[in-house]
């Protein structure tokens, strides 16, 4: 090989590892700076994109560094977002129609995952309640303001019901179980993963009545009236929820050992679970008739002191989510 | 590489260009056939939303509650989009997401539909049935909406294909035709310059220079050619003298040859050839110049006689010995040739009558002093010598030389051993 030859050589393989290294050093010469959020998140397996996102460092390679603040249940949470505690929350949509009623000043930026079977209804087998008939004149214990209430008062309407016809009492979603047990309640409507730690603790002392696909329960990234820098952090953690959703699907027995790591879970909770659940990010019309619906439906059943079904579009913002992935934003603009 | 043919390099270059068209022609088709399977995709997505929507329009158009409606229509629709939903083409993970999402809706579509007509929601009031038939639009809703997804991304992939492949294209052609171009200038860059380089030994060969070819990108084709030129070079400086040298070799031949052909074999001095020459160039130059000039004639006494006596070869040595005398009595300007037999003639430049005299003298003391040996015997010989100076009466040489003959003629018929002068009113 001649001099000339191996300069030639030399310079081609100086600019092709120059161009490798710009190449992959790409984005972290453009990285834009970095924002701290903390997202409240809803200590249930519906938050799994989160803790996965946590575990895989989906949140690296975006503009957040994220905090969680776990809480229980998405009332908590959305009223962490509302008091300024935390940027982001988890919230379902029932607390969103909830809420939206009572006009707060919030958005919906994503729904991440749904699940068909998440509230349940628990009874005694010895009280015989075959049919949502039964129920009339029993002592019920829900959850105000959530989708337990919600999910009662559809099962009641199926017989022709409201909630006037049953006694309703109101525990926070750990403590439904013990006023079952202390006998305070003849049924109750909690969600998972209080329904399965009910199945553990009671074993066949209650009966789980099959209520699958009656009720959709979505959760959703919330936060306040986004201004230009919330959207651009909203973007951020959903590009980190995109990288989580991608993994879930392609390793779900790793992102199940997360959830179970991360939640102290039992194994056999989440293969109960699991089944139900679709992870998927989206925005779409589906999101705002659920909201809707179950506005109109708590506004005509009194669960709420407001009348006014107000415009749910204002609800959602989806400028954040045309950014990520315009294919999976569905509503009228 | 460097050393190979240029064949070889050619064969490699051919070779690469197959190469790299094959990947162009490959990539082609690996993205067509995804294009065509992302159209595939898309094709389906369309197809559940027009199934989902046929749906939508039933629960729009008909009051599900009323006593008299057939779940028939509805059924044999949602049997169809079930069906559809199993005859999915080859989806992408992310597609594979939401395509689980819509089957998992339709599962959900499917019970509560049968909830809602299980028994007409005969106790129900007119706001649950409200309510629940906006749950099943927004059951098709969310199919409708992930269909839209599902097309979405087939757009998407169909997109960013069409885009890989035009930036692969592009790549690939940019580097063939730098690779093509660096390697058509360097094959044409060796070619030249070995040509070059063996146009110039042919050039150096021709001017003598028998220099070797030593090529700078060595290549087996012109390696041959360099190997039988070096040796034909090798060949060639052997057996051929440079012209210079045959230059030099001619002159000093030619130089001996005139040297030849201007002496007399015998006594040394010049010829009767060279005698002329030399006396009509200084005849010239006196009659020019209006110098002097005398010319000696010299002849032996009784050389017959010697010769008869003592033999040729005596003879002949007698002859060198006068010559060596008269050559050692002359002057560098003076010229010594032999006239013919016994006869020496003597040019003196710038030389007068008085001179000549002289000059004979001399010549005639010092052969008197230097006899020769032979056979213990002294042999002592003499010189007639007749002298003639340039007059005007001379016209040429001939004349010149005829009177100094006469001189010498003169010398013998006055009883040998002396010197006559021809003086002016004897002159021809």
């Amino acid at each position: 090989m001649d001099k000339k030859t191996l300069h030639l050589t030399a310079i081609t393989l100086v600019i092709c590892v120059g161009v490798i290294v710009f190449y992959v050093n790409y984005q972290s010469f453009w990285q834009p700076q970095k924002y701290l959020v903390t997202i409240a998140v809803s200590k249930t397996p519906l938050s799994t994109p989160f803790y996965v996102a946590k575990a895989i460092d989906a949140f690296d390679g975006t503009c957040v560094n994220v905090k969680f603040d776990e809480v229980i249940g998405g009332q908590k949470a959305f009223a962490k977002v509302m008091n300024g505690e935390a940027d982001f929350g988890t919230s379902s949509d029932s607390v969103i129609a909830f809420q939206s009623l009572a006009n707060k000043d919030f958005v919906t930026h994503v729904m991440f995952v749904q699940s068909d079977n998440d509230v349940k209804l628990i009874t005694r087998p010895s009280a015989q309640i075959n049919s949502a008939i039964r129920l009339k004149g029993k002592r019920i214990g829900v959850t105000k303001g959530t989708a337990s209430e919600y999910f009662l008062s559809i099962l009641l309407a199926l017989e022709g019901l409201t909630t006037e016809d049953v006694q309703l009492f109101h525990f926070k979603p750990d403590e439904l179980v013990h006023g079952f047990i202390d006998n305070k309640i003849d049924a109750f409507v909690p969600w998972e993963p209080f329904a399965f730690h009910s199945t553990k603790l009671l074993n066949k002392q209650i009966k789980i009545h099959d209520t699958k696909s009656l009720n959709i329960l979505s959760f959703n990234l919330i936060s306040l009236i986004a201004d230009k820098e919330l959207v651009e952090k909203a973007k951020c953690v959903i590009e980190g929820l995109t990288l989580a959703i991608d993994y879930i699907a392609s390793h779900p027995e790793k992102a199940k050992r997360i959830v179970i790591n991360e939640l102290k879970l039992s194994a056999e909770f989440i293969e109960w679970v699991w089944p139900d659940y679709i992870f998927k990010l989206g925005l779409n019309q589906s999101l705002i008739l659920s909201i809707k619906s179950q506005a109109i439906w708590a506004v005509e059943t009194k669960m709420t002191e407001h009348n006014d079904i107000p415009n749910i579009e204002n609800f959602i913002d989806s400028r954040a989510m045309l950014q990520v992935d315009p294919g999976a934003v569905n509503i009228p603009l | 590489m460097m050393n190979g043919s240029l064949s070889q390099r050619i064969y490699f270059f051919t070779l690469s260009c197959c190469v790299l068209f094959a990947t162009i022609l490959g990539s082609v088709i690996w993205s067509s056939q995804t294009v065509e399977l992302a159209f595939a995709r898309d094709s389906y997505a369309q197809q559940v939303d027009n199934q989902t929507n046929s749906l939508k329009q039933l629960v729009i158009s008909d009051n599900i509650y009323s006593s008299s409606y057939s779940v028939s229509h509805w059924q044999s629709l949602q049997k169809k989009l079930t069906r559809l939903l199993k005859s999915s083409p080859k989806l992408t993970p992310s597609q594979q997401t939401v395509q689980n999402s819509i089957k998992s809706q339709n599962e959900n579509l499917k019970r509560l539909f049968s909830q809602i007509t299980k028994n007409k929601l005969k106790n129900a009031s007119a706001a649950i049935k409200v309510h629940l038939k906006a749950r099943l639009m927004m059951q098709l809703e969310a199919i409708r909406s992930d269909s839209l997804q599902l097309s979405s991304i087939a757009h998407t992939d169909i997109h960013n294909t069409i885009k890989h492949e035009a930036f692969f294209i592009i790549a690939v052609s940019g580097v063939s035709i730098v690779a093509l171009l660096f390697g058509s200038f360097t094959l044409m860059h060796i070619v030249r310059k070995s040509l070059d380089e063996v146009k110039r030994a042919f050039k150096q060969n021709h001017s003598g220079h028998f220099q070797k070819i030593h090529l700078s990108h060595p290549s087996d084709e012109f390696d041959s050619i360099v190997k039988a030129f070096n040796g034909m070079n090798d060949k060639l400086s052997e057996t051929t003298v440079s012209l210079a040298v045959m230059k030099k070799v001619v002159e000093e031949r030619t130089h001996i040859l005139e040297q030849l052909s201007n002496t007399d074999p015998l006594t040394k001095v010049a010829n009767r050839r060279a005698l002329f020459e030399r006396a009509s160039m200084e005849f010239s130059r006196a009659i020019r110049s209006k110098n002097k000039l005398t010319l000696l004639l010299l002849d032996c006494d009784f050389f017959k006689r010697i010769n008869d006596e003592f033999g040729h070869l005596f003879g002949d040595e007698l002859l060198i010995h006068i010559c060596n005398i008269c050559g050692q009595e002359i002057r560098d300007i003076d010229f010594l040739a032999r006239y013919g037999g016994e006869e020496f003639i003597i040019i003196l430049p710038n030389c007068d009558i008085k001179g000549g005299i002289e000059t004979a003298n001399r010549i005639q003391h010092s052969l008197a002093c230097h006899c020769i040996a032979m056979k213990d015997k002294e042999i002592c010989v003499t010189l007639s010598i007749g002298v003639c100076m340039l007059s005007e009466q001379h016209k040429d040489l001939e004349q010149l030389i005829n009177d100094t003959d006469k001189a010498m003629y003169q010398a013998k018929e006055n009883g040998r051993n002396r010197i006559e002068v021809l003086t002016p009113p004897n002159l021809h």
